[in-house]
């Protein structure tokens, strides 16, 4: 029989996991303190409440432009890489094409190429060929850096779906499309959901891209708040910060429902 | 009409392929050009600039320093943080994946205004310290290097945790119980043979932690301020201010060199070990 854990390193581990919870989750619980607050001053403990900010929110011509731009780009960049990276995948997995391996590497790297190294990149090409950039900017680039999660995700389950389904479909007749469309799809369609999921909460947070490539007019709702926050931060800003960490626990946990957090996190 | 195998992948594949290339590979090799473009024909004169002014090495060695500390601080907590994971019960490291995710996926910009809330001279961190009496009244973190890395391992700690993570639920248990039945205490076995095992997870960690934390502007420029510049800091301010496209075009080569000199030697090792 093995020896259990000794106490005192069982109660260090349990004050370690609350200490860095803490540390983890203060940013995220002090936003939402103070877009409560009574205070116009940003201040933590919050005083008083009030859901003022909250109104003063929605009544910002500024933050609801912003708040309408990002949402489209989200939404476009979703469906782009939901069909580009699930088509990738499906392609990916069967392993039939040649150079396979290489191609998977390729199609994962914009995860490991610093994301300002490709803002910069595309910042000087858009220009040189198109001039200003637009929304169209922000959907490609966006689309190429949320495709590879989408990928991942579909990837993972598809690796676990049972093969021979396709096999056993052909052999009853079904032809390409109807096998693509009745069998592999819904094979796909957990980690697809998930990888959409990833794809809009990246896109819409993302601030890196967006701060390379906007101009005056074109200003997604992380640049507003990166704006504020250089200059002039009030509780407004506090109050919009939270309604984004409200939608990605929401994602969060449709993302749950769709694959499982736990294999994500072990992928 | 029938169709091959061969041509229903191609097909499948083409359309993420194109846009790969056309979108991702050729910016990146307009930015090499460009990091090389003189009124004259090609020069390196951008590259001398930067490597020849005191000011940017000291950014550049900034930078390298700073990643440094952020990704050993981020280790130190992410091993112990994901070997705690993998041991607790199913419930259990449901919220503690919750924990790490949650400020994983909120956006950089809003995580690191709660540091600005948190650092700033009324805010709770130096009103704390100054009730304690360790510090002065005008005492503040922010526009330090401290903040930078405060702000930094609280952003890429969740990275290094689900890289270790990964490995360390993938080893075997029964080595644990072995090593304890044969005479091993608790901390000895994890240093003899779950720390050992863990090295991939870690290493793989160390190199995203450090490449996410050189390549960073956003945290580092609210909480550190213009005073204290790092060298993605640098390139922003080279294509926002100055608008010096060709110098802010070198020292993103300058920054993409370094990160593949670093990631170099693990992706042959790594490629040695699966093949």
């Amino acid at each position: 029989m093995v020896k259990a854990v000794p106490t005192p390193i069982r109660v260090a581990a349990i004050l370690f996991v609350i200490l860095t919870g803490v540390f983890l989750l203060a940013p995220l619980v002090v936003i939402a303190g103070v877009s409560v607050s009574e205070s116009q001053f940003i201040a933590f403990p919050p005083t008083g409440f009030s859901l003022r900010w909250y109104e003063a929110v929605f009544s910002s011509d500024a933050y609801l432009s912003a708040a309408w731009i990002s949402l489209r780009v989200a939404l476009l960049v979703t469906v782009t890489s939901c069909l580009i990276g699930g088509a990738a995948a499906i392609a990916l997995h069967r392993r039939k094409l040649p150079f396979s391996g290489a191609l998977s590497t390729l199609f994962l790297s914009p995860l490991v190429l610093p994301t300002i190294i490709y803002a910069i990149g595309m910042l000087m090409l858009w220009s040189a060929l198109f001039g200003p950039v637009s929304i169209l900017t922000l959907w490609v680039s966006h689309t190429i850096v949320t495709t590879p999660y989408v990928i991942r995700t579909t990837l993972a389950v598809l690796s676990e779906s049972n093969p021979f389904l396709e096999e056993a479909a052909q052999t009853m007749g079904a032809n390409r499309f109807q096998r693509l469309r009745l069998v592999v799809l819904p094979q796909c369609l957990p980690g697809l959901a998930a990888g959409t999921f990833f794809a809009f909460n990246i896109s819409f947070d993302e601030a890196v891209l967006a701060l390379f490539l906007r101009k005056p007019g074109m200003t997604t709702l992380p640049v507003q708040i990166y704006g504020q926050l250089e200059f002039s931060p009030d509780p407004t800003v506090a109050a919009v910060s939270t309604i984004m960490i409200g939608l990605t626990v929401l994602l969060i946990f449709l993302i749950d429902r769709m694959l499982g957090l736990q294999r994500f996190a072990s992928t | 009409m029938t169709m091959t195998d061969r041509a229903e992948n191609t097909l499948l594949i083409l359309p993420g392929l194109v846009l790969l290339v056309l979108a991702f590979f050729v910016p990146i090799a307009q930015m090499l050009v460009l990091s090389v473009a003189g009124e004259n024909g090609p020069t390196l004169a951008h590259f001398q600039r930067f490597l020849s002014d005191p000011y940017y090495l000291n950014v550049l060695w900034r930078t390298v320093r700073l990643s440094a500390i952020i990704t050993l601080i981020c280790a130190l907590i992410g091993f112990p943080l994901a070997y705690i994971m993998a041991h607790v019960s199913a419930r259990a490291r449901l919220w503690l994946v919750i924990m790490v995710i949650l400020p994983l996926m909120t956006s950089v910009v809003v995580r690191t205004f709660g540091w600005m809330v948190l650092l700033s001279r009324s805010g709770l961190i130096p009103e704390v310290l100054r009730d304690m009496g360790l510090v002065g009244r005008n005492f503040s973190l922010m526009q330090t290097e401290t903040a930078i890395v405060v702000g930094m391992v609280q952003v890429l700690l969740p990275f290094m945790t689900l890289s270790i993570l990964g490995v360390v639920t993938r080893i075997d248990r029964r080595l644990e119980e072995a090593a304890r039945t044969m005479g091993c205490g608790f901390l000895q076995t994890l240093r003899t043979v779950v720390l050992p095992l863990s090295a991939p997870g870690i290493v793989a960690g160390s190199l995203l932690v450090f490449t996410l934390s050189a390549s960073s502007f956003v945290t580092p420029n609210l909480l550190g301020g213009s005073r204290i510049q790092v060298l993605a800091a640098s390139i922003y301010r080279s294509v926002t201010q100055t608008l010096d496209w060709p110098f802010a075009a070198a020292q993103a080569v300058i920054l993409f060199v370094g990160i593949l000199v670093l990631l170099m030697p693990y992706a042959r090792l790594s490629g040695r070990t699966n093949g």
